[in-house]
């Protein structure tokens, strides 16, 4: 999970760096004509990093006269330049004047940014990111960093690094609480309802869940709220054979919250300390359903909702999270499947269109694939240490 | 629907074009955005959208369109072209015996697929059955065997068994008679290496003429390296979409027929066993392009038509074109109507009617309404006699009354009903005089209708669905 992402950030980071660097040469030779800002023994290493990179085209630019206007001195720059190579004139040809005096900042513009966001915005889609929820955190980006004065010895590459990490740690850990206090300080039985479109795990991560709770020290019943989908009473029960839990069920065709509803009674008959009900899977999109999950919702009263989703979702993860919270307004949400996925946008997007945190993922087909969720680690991973 | 919002969005762009004769690159740049950002939104691979955009562009760019062709018109053919030559044929599946593996992600609805794919086999005259091998997922057995019991449809299984390979073999024996042999697997992913290994020895084991590989509609873009994985191991024939009936678009089966070189299969689109349609590209993209989807809509007529007919033998749709047209007839054209599906789904397979037509200029709710309202019909209906429904005209003010005692409707709602009665009756004597019973004639005539702007409304939004809705 998340593996192509960083690769791509990485690489943002790499283009808005060189683009800063590249814009810092040029207001070094905007410099003369304005008044230099000082620091010149900094500029001075600057500059001379930068002639490494571009040394064609600077000799040239060292006589022109300097421009006023960025572009102008870009065009004057190039054109008497030796031929500089393809290569050089796509990742330099803007920087590639520049030499005189300096002013030890640069400020980074809109326009710098307008193609490495591009190239962050086909990332984050490539992530399976939203594109609306991809387009905010590139705004958000954008905001933090255009108008940034900066001088250029701050690393450029950690401006960029702080500004991603902010907008995707704003994201994806939005509304994070500790689930194991919340379960450890709620009256019992604590109820918690399943819900999401069909396929998505609803069941598996339920038994996974029963197995996390037994692991801290929680009993838990589970209640089979899908009356509706062939097979779906013999699939938890098999589960609940194979971790020894007592399960509720009532006839396919039944009324799933009488089903949640007993095994609540059961539970406090019982001092179970936890009851887990699952829900059929549902297209938001079935209005009947949903308010069938709405009736469940008022019926049980659960202490918590979580929705299920798979991490391999794309663009429509956004469209059916917000719809599920509005039927039944959910706690937090479980991504399942991060095995089979390398992209992760998923999490940001449902994290973000909910509001609510992403609490657990699914990683595996075993009782204990079941992964708390780290906001900070998945951030830390995303942006790497090194690259 | 797969790339709705392309449609809309891109006629709305092309409309720009209209009237002019050149096309400036700004305009291409345009055009191409919008379809950069509808495909991407549909979860196409990223790559793809890029590629595909790029042929457009300089497609655009670089031909000369035939003189006196609108600047619209030669847009509109390249994006055309380029899709179809994307998207291909549907695949093909002759109707004669053959085995079909199933392959996919958990959960992407494989089992739910092949009970679907054996009903549409039956329903082509052949005699088909589903194998189950999923022995890792508990209940996967029952869920087979149930859904094949909806499918009136052969099933062999085996719970106490717990190798796949083996249930495979056997159940390709004991199924022996069957013409269409539909084998489902467990749901898998790329990286599981021990599960890949394992379908590869199913594979080997049935040795089926061709493996579907079922993809979720909301799969985003690791369609891609599944669908290499898969076939890479299994070798993929075609694609089955699930789930469409939500909102997902399923870009990620154009990824997945793309990465396998292979084509879109079935389409799934609800949870019941009849929820399946046989992709049809050329419907698929004329809908796309905003040209309507005559051929979907004509099945669908006709399987209605034909399920009606199923439960009620003395009911012949062609007698009303012979002579009267009750109530009950009408009655019966609204339960056909609503086993065709949601009306907006219908509307959308009529020329002139669907994206960018007539439904993109009604409020939202529209639908809703119209629904609502042939619902109140059907309980205004319970409420009348036998002699009422065959002879609505004779019902006067006191029956009104009586009715809407008994069916708690208010009296206004039951005129409505006979005035719209009425209305479908004029519809259909316009018909009569053209009809030979073949509904294609009929389509065009629709199609006539709904271009010029409305003209079928009447009978269709109005509630009814028109003279054989």
């Amino acid at each position: 999970m998340f593996d192509s992402l960083k690769e791509k950030l990485g690489s943002f980071r790499d283009d808005v760096e060189e683009t800063a660097e590249e814009k810092a040469a040029e207001e070094e030779e905007e410099a003369p004509t304005e008044a230099p800002e000082g620091e010149t023994a900094e500029a001075a290493t600057v500059a001379e990093r930068s002639t490494e990179h571009d040394a064609p085209a600077a000799e040239s630019a060292v006589a022109e006269p300097a421009a006023e206007d960025a572009d102008e001195a870009s065009t004057a720059a190039d054109e008497p330049a030796d031929e500089p190579t393809e290569e050089e004139e796509k990742s330099t040809g803007f920087g590639a004047k520049m030499k005189a005096a300096a002013t030890g900042k640069f400020v980074i513009e809109e326009e710098d940014l307008e193609e490495p966001l591009w190239d962050l915005k086909m990332a984050l889609l490539e992530s399976d990111v939203e594109m609306s929820v991809a387009e905010e955190i590139l705004d958000r980006v954008e905001e933090e960093l255009v108008g940034e004065r900066r001088k250029f010895t701050e690393s450029t590459g950690s401006i960029v690094e702080d500004a991603l990490r902010e907008a995707l740690l704003e994201v994806i850990s939005v509304g994070q609480f500790d689930f194991e206090e919340r379960v450890a300080d709620a009256d019992k039985p604590l109820v918690i309802i399943f819900t999401g479109v069909n396929g998505v795990g609803k069941t598996t991560s339920i038994a996974k869940m029963s197995q996390y709770l037994e692991e801290r020290g929680y009993s838990s019943v589970l209640a089979n709220g899908d009356t509706y989908r062939a097979g779906a009473n013999e699939q938890i029960g098999e589960h609940a054979e194979a971790l020894d839990r007592k399960l509720i069920t009532h006839q396919q065709g039944g009324d799933p919250a009488a089903v949640i509803y007993d095994a609540v009674e059961y539970a406090e008959a019982n001092d179970v300390d936890v009851v887990l009900g699952d829900t059929a899977g549902r297209l938001h999109t079935n209005e009947g359903l949903m308010d069938q999950l709405e009736k469940i919702g008022r019926v049980v009263d659960p202490d918590m909702t979580l929705f299920v989703d798979e991490a391999v979702a794309g663009q429509d993860a956004v469209q059916r999270a917000k719809q599920f919270d509005e039927a039944v307004t959910i706690d937090g949400s479980i991504l399942t499947k991060a095995d089979a996925d390398s992209n992760g946008g998923a999490a940001i997007s449902v994290a973000h269109v909910t509001g609510k945190p992403i609490l657990f993922l699914g990683v595996g087909q075993g009782y204990d694939h079941l992964e708390r969720f780290d906001p900070e680690v998945v951030v830390g991973r995303l942006l790497g240490d090194e690259s | 629907m797969v790339l709705d919002d392309l449609g809309s969005s891109l006629r709305g762009t092309l409309d720009k074009l209209r009237g002019k004769s050149r096309i400036s690159e700004e305009d291409v740049e345009e055009v191409v955005k919008e379809i950069q950002r509808s495909l991407l939104q549909a979860d196409v691979d990223v790559s793809l959208v890029m590629e595909l955009s790029d042929n457009i562009k300089q497609r655009a760019l670089e031909e000369e369109p035939p003189s006196g062709t609108p600047a619209r018109d030669f847009v509109l053919r390249i994006v055309y072209e380029e899709l179809v030559d994307l998207i291909g044929d549907s695949t093909e599946l002759p109707l004669e015996e053959q085995t079909i593996m199933l392959a996919g992600l958990q959960g992407s609805g494989k089992t739910t697929s092949a009970a679907k794919m054996a009903w549409w086999f039956s329903k082509k005259g052949l005699r088909p059955a589903v194998i189950q091998t999923d022995t890792f997922r508990p209940g996967a057995y029952d869920q087979a065997k149930q859904m094949a019991e909806r499918a009136e449809v052969e099933f062999y299984g085996d719970p106490d068994n717990d190798d796949p390979v083996d249930i495979a073999r056997k159940g390709l024996e004991a199924t022996e008679d069957a013409d269409v042999h539909i084998v489902d697997t467990a749901g898998r992913h790329a990286l599981e290496d021990d599960l890949i290994d394992e379908i590869e020895e199913i594979e080997a084991t049935v040795d089926p003429d061709i493996s579907l590989l079922v993809l979720d509609a909301a799969i985003g873009q690791g369609a891609k390296e599944q669908a290499q994985q898969f076939d890479e191991s299994v070798g993929i024939g075609g694609v089955v979409i699930t789930k469409l009936d939500g909102t997902a678009k399923g870009g990620g089966a154009l990824t997945a027929v793309n990465e396998t070189d292979s084509s879109i299969a079935f389409l799934g689109t609800g949870e019941e066993v009849q929820d399946i349609e046989r992709f049809e590209p050329e419907g698929f993209i004329s809908r796309l392009l905003g040209m309507g989807d005559l051929g979907s809509l004509v099945e669908r007529v006709e399987r209605a038509m034909e399920e009606t007919q199923e439960e009620e033998e003395d009911w012949d749709p062609e007698d009303m074109l012979q002579g009267q047209f009750t109530l009950k007839d009408m009655k019966k054209q609204m339960d056909a109507m609503n086993r065709m599906g949601p009306l907006d789904q219908v509307m959308d397979m009529i020329p002139g009617f669907g994206g960018g037509g007539l439904k993109d200029q009604l409020p939202d709710d529209a639908m809703d309404v119209t629904q609502e309202r042939m619902r109140s019909f059907e309980v205004i209906m319970d409420s009348m006699t036998d002699q009422e429904m065959e002879n609505p005209r004779s019902v006067g003010q006191s029956q009104v009354e009586r009715i809407s005692r008994g069916s708690g409707q208010p009296e206004e709602k039951i005129r409505e009903l006979l005035q719209q009665h009425k209305m479908m009756e004029q519809t259909l004597k316009q018909f009569q005089g053209g009809m030979d019973g073949d509904m294609q004639r009929m389509m065009k005539k629709m199609q006539q209708q709904g271009g010029g702007g409305g003209g079928g409304m009447g009978g269709l939004g109005g509630g009814g669905g028109g003279p054989f809705g």
